[in-house]
């Protein structure tokens, strides 16, 4: 037999045996699903509404925490510049009190 | 039990109240000057505001003006400044200060500068306790200007003097204990 006649033999074509289909069918059906988070197989259905409220609070929180993080910087900044200018305004004053009494001195 | 809450209550007030009373000088009468002023300013910073402001400065700025700064806050408990700047004169009256000159003339304050004109009027006032300076108070009033700073606390005013990196003009300050003219 050559080579011509072995890739024949091998390539024809061969109907299923009686009953493929079904037993295609039916294995398909009993092999689990894979897991995925949208189908629920990972937690019970029932846990999604706790689920969903729990981020929803942790979400909640970083905000939260972040709102008074930066309030807490706005008056700090604020605190520190009045500070500065109240210091100033201060030193002007002074500066301006001793100017008027060596003026008068003179 | 209805004792125990009403102290806790009276307790709570009182604390309440406490910061409020660090400000022994109370700046009152000059109120309605702000709606009037080109410019004004109102300060008004607590020893807890102080500290914030202390601790802000210390993170945000490394350089010396800065450290000057806070060298002068470290030792202030509470800090009020009421300035106002009017487009003409006759804003106010120098009867609007008598309030404040009413307190200043109560024992504990010195006056150890005082510089008088018709229309103007520059005291410095210091506050004494034990020996020791614990306030300070500038009345600066001029025909278009009215400034007044109250300070709680030890103050340097020779580190006061040094803070001219800041906008702060490098002033010379006359001895402590000369009485003004």
């Amino acid at each position: 037999m050559n080579l011509d006649d072995e890739l024949r033999a091998a390539l024809r074509r061969e109907d299923p045996s009686p009953g493929f289909a079904q037993r295609v069918v039916a294995r398909a059906k009993s092999k689990p699903a894979s897991p995925s988070w949208f189908s629920g197989s990972w937690f019970p259905s029932s846990w999604f509404p706790r689920m969903m409220w729990a981020t929803a609070l942790a979400a909640m929180l970083v905000i939260g925490f972040a709102a008074v993080s930066e309030y807490r910087e706005k008056k700090a900044e604020r605190a520190g510049r009045e500070a500065v200018l109240a210091l100033r305004i201060t030193a002007e004053k002074l500066n301006s009190a001793r100017d008027k009494v060596l003026r008068r001195e003179n | 039990m209805r004792r125990i809450f009403l102290i806790t209550l009276i307790a709570g007030c009182v604390a309440v109240q406490l910061p409020g009373q660090l400000l022994q000088l109370r700046i009152t009468g000059l109120d309605g000057l702000a709606a009037k002023a080109k410019e004004s300013v109102d300060i008004t910073l607590d020893s807890n505001l102080l500290g914030i402001a202390f601790q802000f400065l210390k993170s945000n700025s490394k350089d010396k003006d800065a450290k000057d700064v806070q060298a002068v806050l470290s030792g202030l408990k509470a800090i009020t400044v009421r300035s106002f700047e009017f487009n003409e004169a006759g804003q106010y009256r120098m009867e609007d200060l008598e309030p404040i000159r009413a307190q200043l003339r109560t024992p504990g304050w010195s006056k150890i500068v005082s510089s008088q004109k018709k229309d103007e009027i520059s005291e410095i006032y210091t506050r004494t306790e034990q020996g020791k300076v614990v306030g300070f108070a500038i009345i600066s009033a001029e025909p278009k200007e009215l400034a007044v700073v109250a300070i709680e606390g030890s103050i340097n005013l020779s580190d006061l003097s040094k803070l001219g990196g800041l906008g702060v003009p490098a002033i010379a300050i006359p001895d402590q204990g000369k009485k003004g003219k």
